[in-house]
């Protein structure tokens, strides 16, 4: 407790690197935030078209919101993973400065990339709302569970792969392979009935990552409540995820600065 | 009141010999046993007894890689120590490794604010003492660049006047804070007499046994990690001075620096 009091009362530190990480991406591009978007639309319409095209997804206009919130969830995941690996790096000449709490560095990282994620969600929510009217508005209020969920999972897996990284230095690319790995395994821009039909949807069953996902696109656009199964396994690995951040913490905290 | 009590305090550093290990090599090299073939230890600090009252003006020196930095920083509570108990009470402020810390692409004026939220500042608090430590910086409407392009000069000046904006209970300084031009030089002196005259505690490393003399009423000299001797400055001062016959000058120690990080 005393150490989150401890983070709270740095807020405007890490609250002001956070915004000068989203402005530094910007400062230089002329659409601004456009950028960020305009990567997973881009890839949202060309996936449409090929899915579209040769694999018979008739239903372009409930594919193309699917793929993007996807695209948009699979993006803050592989932020905080691949960004998480640089947060402590990022704030060493902090660390070699001030004995603040170390959680503050990959929580810069989470925000930044929560930040990318609501603007892109923004969007999906734009795109749902054009095509099938506002049919999802009272299930909206089930998106609250998952963000809280998100937010934590997010703070955990940037510490724990930011600590990784700073032990040994090819946990990034590791990182990289198993991400990759990881992408064609969770339902991002393929439909589930895809897997349904080949028999496998096992694969989608226990990949966490998958039903996280499902936390965001059952609301948004089904317009349904998740089960509760589902925030169950949600709220379990995050809960995991937490667990094995603050024992990395506890036991590495004090001594990370040795590492790095 | 005891403000710093350090308890036959040891400090052990290990450096890995090849730098940064990979985790391939980890798991190759099987999973314990590289952990003590590749590693040299540093002793960096041993049996350190120390404990400072309020209104002490603590001096420390010794020759480089004694640990004279590595001492400061556990103080302010950036390195743990590896054995025995160490307790600092009151707010610490530390001017070490200053120049580092900025974002280099954001201005000026918005390091001021970072700097000074890590320093616990709150946005209304700091808006106040903006203007000082800009006037006191004397970079004028270099504040509007990016840090990036400051020269090295700049950077220090800009630090040591955010650092020195504040009202320390525990004051810890190094050295390598002589830096700037002549005029900054003047103005940066004065302003650290100020603080330590205001400060509940002091502590000083330095390597220009003259000023040490002036400004502390103990001095604590150490060698290779270990306590040579406390004391009255003007003994300890002597004493170093016979066996040594160092530089009595100020001279940087940046070797001392990079020991130390």
């Amino acid at each position: 407790m005393g150490y989150l009091l401890k983070i709270w009362q740095l807020r405007h530190f890490w609250l002001a690197l956070v915004r000068i990480d989203l402005k530094n991406r910007y400062r230089r591009a002329v659409i601004g935030m456009g950028w960020s978007l305009l990567h997973p639309i881009l890839m949202t319409v060309v996936l449409s078209v090929v899915f579209g095209t040769f694999f018979g997804v008739r239903d372009v206009k409930y594919f193309a919101p699917y793929v993007l919130s996807g695209l948009v969830f699979w993006n803050y995941i592989s932020a905080n993973c691949m960004q998480g690996c640089h947060c402590f790096f990022q704030g060493e000449s902090y660390i070699r400065q001030h004995p603040a709490p170390l959680a503050i560095y990959p929580l810069r990282t989470m925000l930044g990339a929560g930040f990318h994620f609501l603007l892109g969600l923004a969007v999906v929510l734009v795109v749902v709302w054009c095509i099938n009217g506002f049919g999802n508005l009272p299930h909206l209020i089930d998106l609250v569970p998952a963000f809280v969920l998100l937010f934590f999972f997010g703070w955990s897996l940037a510490i724990l792969l930011g600590v990784a990284n700073v032990m040994f230095q090819d946990c990034q690319h590791l990182i990289e392979v198993l991400l990759q790995m990881l992408f064609y395994l969770t339902p991002v821009f393929y439909p589930r009935e895809m897997l349904q039909q080949r028999h496998v949807e096992w694969i989608a069953n226990v990949n966490p990552l998958a039903v996280m996902l499902e936390l965001i696109r059952m609301p948004v656009l089904d317009g349904k409540t998740p089960s509760l199964s589902c925030y169950g396994i949600g709220l379990l690995v995050t809960c995991i995820a937490v667990g094995a951040a603050v024992g990395t913490l506890v036991r590495l905290e004090r001594r990370l600065i040795f590492y790095l | 009141m005891q403000l710093i009590e350090l308890q036959d305090v040891g400090l052990l550093f290990r450096v890995r010999r090849l730098g940064r290990i990979s985790f391939k090599e980890y798991l190759l090299n099987g999973l314990f046993r590289y952990s003590k073939k590749n590693c040299f230890e540093v002793q960096a600090l041993e049996h350190i007894n120390l404990s400072v009252e309020e209104g002490a003006r603590l001096g420390i020196i010794g020759p480089n890689g004694a640990g004279k930095s590595t001492l400061l920083k556990l103080l302010a509570g950036i390195y743990p120590p590896t054995t025995g108990a160490h307790r600092v009470v009151g707010r610490v402020s530390s001017l070490f490794d200053i120049s580092l810390g900025f974002e280099m692409e954001a201005s000026g004026w918005d390091n001021i604010k970072y700097r000074g939220y890590l320093q616990g500042e709150t946005p209304r608090s700091i808006q106040s003492k903006t203007k000082a430590i800009a006037e006191f910086s004397d970079l004028g409407q270099f504040l509007d660049m990016p840090v990036r392009y400051y020269s090295a000069g700049m950077r220090v000046r800009l630090a040591f006047s955010i650092a020195t904006a504040i009202e320390p209970e525990i004051l810890l300084v190094d050295e390598v804070l002589q830096a700037g031009d002549q005029n900054f030089q003047v103005k940066a002196e004065q302003r650290i007499k100020n603080l330590i005259s205001s400060a509940r505690v002091v502590v000083v490393v330095s390597h220009s046994l003259e000023s040490l003399k002036g400004l502390c009423d103990r001095v604590l000299w150490l060698d290779q990690g270990r306590m040579q001797m406390l004391g009255p400055a003007e003994e300890v001062i002597a004493a170093y001075l016979k066996t040594k016959n160092p530089p009595t000058k100020a001279i940087p120690a940046p070797d001392d620096q990079r020991k130390a990080a």
